[in-house]
């Protein structure tokens, strides 16, 4: 046996911290690889977050109410030996909060002018790290998710580690905002646009729908996702994640359906293999998804599993939706509002419910012909509904 | 079941479903979707509880009866089996 710490895993490249608000374990009791082991909220909202390892709890480090930043040791486990080496593949998005092989814990007042002979500080970001005390996990773990920390960065630390107030809105706002400085900065994004008839869809949905009990129904967003996650898992390039200079493909598809959060902002947590779940089956899924970031009990998990994003307005949306990708993600697919609009069909302009499909991707991985095969696979997959 | 009695458990099964909503600054002729960013899901969320709370069936094509609290109070009453 052996004992290891549990730390509070980013849940992705835009979390710097989180109050635990409840412990859902206590000392002496057993916990499963994949249980909750404590609730934290986060400025995605209340979050459970999942044990990586089967195990014991020894003991609680954090209390609850306490901020944490990202990597602070919450509490310790006795685990098998060895047991950690096969740990947590499906958290590959965390900006390392726990590593495989536990290093061993650097002493807790590391100043962070040695810190900063590893983490990559601009002479302003170290000065000033210096002044505010940030501690050397937060640095290490901010700087696993950005290559240079600036003096922002630093900034933006020292208010999450002192806790300072501001409302959720604006974490959440702040959250985003860092997110998408990310991809713009790194990823060089391309752009196509495929507008199809939903005609296929729209009728073969409604005839499903028809005899069943509202609660057996489907909705349009399910039937865009599985066609995503299919046509994702039947390409190349689109599925996976750009780590340390490189594509790593996901073999399965994990689609994050981006779920808008009243107040201001979204999140994108995962339908988990959602290319190989039938259309009842991934509907349960998505309902429960939304109805637990209405409730507040996402899954630590489910923000960190997605390998690629499915996006919409809804029916209030606009034509055409140009995503941003959600690193390290290398592809994300917005569906503009369904419309009828004239369609050219057979030589004759008819009527008919038309969808615009964007796709976001990463040219380090694919190109423009890639994309429109892609997209073109989807408008297939939407064009023969029964077969999804 | 008088129609104030729906209005209240419409407000209950609506705060369930979506319990992130301000219902105090509700405004029962407003439609859900512009009060409060209710998306196709919440609206199958809210249609599924009215369906399952009152014991009617929700045709796809009367989802649109269930815009704004009021107009789904209507429809309720207007559906409801005798003698409820």
């Amino acid at each position: 046996m052996m004992r290891i710490e549990f730390r509070l895993p980013s849940l992705g490249a835009d979390m710097e911290s989180a109050t635990l608000t409840q412990w859902l374990k206590q000392p002496g009791e057993h916990i499963r690889r994949g249980e909750p082991i404590a609730s934290v909220e986060t400025s995605k909202g209340l979050i459970d977050i999942e044990s990586y390892d089967d195990g014991e709890i020894v003991d609680l480090v954090a209390a609850p109410g306490t901020l944490l930043p990202v990597g602070a040791v919450m509490a310790h486990l006795q685990v098998e030996d060895g047991a950690r080496a096969a740990a947590s593949p499906e958290a590959p998005a965390a900006s390392a909060p726990a590593p495989a092989a536990p290093a061993p814990a650097p002493a807790a007042a590391e100043p962070a002018a040695a810190v900063a002979a590893r983490v990559r500080l601009s002479p302003a970001a170290r000065r000033r790290a210096q002044e505010l005390g940030i501690s050397h996990e937060t640095l290490a773990h901010a700087a696993a998710a950005a290559e240079v920390l600036h003096i922002e960065d630093i900034e933006r630390l020292a208010h999450a580690q002192a806790g300072a107030p501001g409302d959720a809105r604006a974490a959440m706002r702040q959250a985003i905002g860092a997110a998408m400085a990310r991809a713009k900065r790194e990823i060089p994004h391309y752009y196509l646009g495929h507008t199809l008839d939903f005609g296929p869809a729209q009728a073969w949905l409604a005839q499903y729908n028809e005899p069943r009990p509202v609660s057996g129904r489907l909705i349009e967003s399910v039937l865009i996702v599985k066609a995503v996650a299919l046509a994702a898992w039947r390409s190349e390039g689109f599925n996976g994640y750009f780590r340390n200079g490189r594509f790593e493909p996901s073999a399965g598809v994990h689609a994050g359906a981006a779920i808008a959060v009243r107040g201001g902002g979204l999140v994108a947590p995962a339908l988990i293999d959602a290319h190989s779940k039938d259309l009842p089956t991934l509907m349960r899924e998505f309902s429960d998804l939304v109805s637990r970031v209405r409730t507040g009990h996402m899954r630590s998990g489910e923000f960190t599993a997605a390998t690629i994003t499915v996006t919409s307005l809804g029916a209030d949306g606009v034509d055409v939706l140009y995503p941003i990708i959600n690193p390290p993600q290398v592809a994300i697919v917005g569906t503009g509002a369904l419309r009828d609009a004239p369609w050219a069909l057979e030589g004759q302009v008819v009527i008919r419910p038309t969808l615009t499909l964007a796709l976001a991707a990463d040219h380090r991985v694919t190109d423009g012909r890639a994309g429109a095969r892609f997209l073109r696979t989807i408008a297939e997959l939407l064009a023969h509904p029964q077969e999804l | 079941m008088d129609i104030r009695d729906i209005r209240t458990r419409l407000l209950e099964l609506l705060t369930t479903i979506a319990p992130d909503i301000d219902a105090a600054h509700l405004n029962p002729q407003r439609a859900l979707r512009d009060q409060f960013d209710f998306d196709s899901m919440d609206a199958l969320h809210f249609a599924t509880a009215v369906s399952e709370a009152f014991g009617i069936d929700i045709p796809e094509r009367d989802y649109a009866s269930l815009a704004s609290l009021e107009s789904a109070a209507q429809f309720v009453l207007s559906h409801l089996p005798a003698g409820a």
